[in-house]
């Protein structure tokens, strides 16, 4: 009795068995096609679409104060790469044009050609945002802010010759919007000259302010 | 003014370019911290929870400007986003420039300033890596002496023996051309041009990125056309980038 019914069992299974190995790869097909098929494709975050704002280049105008020739207008190129939030890089060019000495003018004399008047600078050199900040011009508007503090060298061009120049200053910049943004700085340009005589060091107030992209 | 105007317009019309299609994660971490500017000194102005979608819209140094679905915008840390999912949902990796690909860089280029004979010196230069070890560079340099302005133009070949080292020392010989203008105020003194040759000893630091800080010493023979040759010792520290 006991072997009749292992045998109607075997005999079911090994059927069942058969109908599901001939019946397998209809139903696999079925289980590979979902219901409903997604209409949306994973997105993979590609680092290259975004666009980075790092570099920023700039054109300023102002007042630079040339030791024993007067005050006359300046203007100066910078561009400035960020390394960090706070930490920056910066290139400038300025071309300005110097005076005459109180002793040109009371005797009636002239020192320096016309050419070698013009007064030219290019420097390099690192700036430290120290004060990000805020601007609340209204109730709803605010602007980030940055106070920040530079120091570079190069050499400046002036009476027939180029002299090692140390600059230092500082600066604030008002960001109008992420690309655009306002500066107002002054800076200290110290050069040795012995173009009256003997050498002395001459230091050269520059104030300016400009207007710098971002890209 | 017509081209500044035009360069206005162009930044305005990129300005919206990149609204339009931007990336978008989903914050993966409990929350993710918002901050009214790109710095860490900016207040935090909001918080994004975990499972919030954020558009990414434009990047400045270490932090990235976000927008969320109802418009809002702030700035989030880059590290942050590390723990924020894209849409595969795997976390997101962005690669920064990193040490590996300091020693398997091609180009390079800097700017140095030092001291040539007790007199500053400011220099730039580029070169390129023909082999893991040995490059070619071309130097352009500025010495603002007292007495008189040297340019210098010259060429010269580098090897570093460990290419693989953080900081990785290096040999250099190379030859060129001296520019010798002697002061306005000098009298009786005519430019020269000079030949020289040099051989150096320096170091290159890798700090972050894809910077380096590099020095290095020169010894200069300057060939003169007088009795004597004469030499020069020129020390120089200065930032490079690899690209």
């Amino acid at each position: 009795m006991e072997n009749w019914t292992q045998r109607i069992f075997l005999v079911r299974a090994l059927l069942a068995a058969l109908i599901f190995t001939v019946s397998l790869p209809a139903f696999s097909a079925d289980i590979d096609k979902p219901l409903i098929e997604p209409d949306v494709h994973p997105q993979v975050v590609d680092e290259s679409l975004i666009d980075t704002e790092n570099f920023e280049a700039g054109i300023f105008a102002g007042v630079i104060k040339i030791e024993d020739f007067e005050s006359s207008f300046i203007y100066r190129a910078r561009v400035a790469y960020h390394f960090s939030e706070s930490l920056f890089f910066e290139l400038n060019y300025a071309l300005a044009e110097g005076g005459e000495t109180s002793f040109e003018k009371l005797g009636n004399v002239q020192l320096l050609s016309d050419s070698d008047r013009d007064y030219r600078y290019y420097n390099f050199g690192v700036g430290y945002n120290v004060f990000p900040g805020e601007a609340f011009f209204t109730d709803n508007t605010a602007f980030n802010t940055n106070f920040y503090l530079v120091m570079g060298a190069g050499a400046t061009e002036f009476a027939g010759d180029s002299r090692f120049t140390v600059n230092y200053g500082a600066g604030y910049q008002v960001l109008l919007t992420d690309w655009l943004s306002l500066h107002l700085t002054v800076r200290e340009h110290v050069f040795d000259i012995d173009v009256l005589g003997e050498t002395k060091t001459s230091f050269n107030t520059e104030v300016s302010s400009g207007i710098s992209f971002f890209f | 003014m017509i081209s500044l105007g035009l360069l206005v317009v162009l930044f305005v019309c990129a300005g919206h370019a990149y609204a339009e299609e931007s990336l978008q994660v989903q914050v993966a971490e409990p929350f993710i911290e918002w901050r009214r500017g790109p710095a860490e000194g900016y207040p935090v102005i909001h918080v994004s929870e975990r499972g919030e979608w954020l558009n990414l819209l434009i990047r400045k140094t270490q932090w990235m400007k976000v927008r969320d679905s109802q418009g809002r915008e702030g700035w989030v840390s880059v590290d942050d986003l590390l723990l924020t999912k894209e849409g595969s949902g795997e976390l997101v990796s962005l690669v920064e420039p990193r040490f590996d690909d300091f020693s398997t860089r091609r180009w390079e280029a800097g700017l140095m300033m030092g001291e040539f004979e007790s007199t500053a010196v400011n220099a730039a230069y580029a070169g390129y890596w023909m082999t893991e070890n040995l490059s070619a560079e071309l130097w352009g340099s500025q010495v603002l002496g007292s007495a008189s302005e040297i340019l210098m133009v010259s060429v010269n070949i580098l090897h570093q023996p460990f290419p693989e080292w953080r900081f990785s020392p290096f040999f250099t010989l190379g030859a060129g051309k001296t520019f010798i203008q002697p002061k306005a105020t000098l009298v009786d003194e005519s430019n020269r041009n000079e030949d020289t040759v040099h051989t150096g000893i320096g170091a290159r630091f890798y700090i972050t990125d894809r910077y380096f800080v590099r020095m290095e010493v020169k010894d200069y023979k300057v060939f003169t056309d007088r009795k004597t040759n004469e030499e020069a010792t020129e020390w120089k520290i200065g930032l490079s980038v690899f690209f």
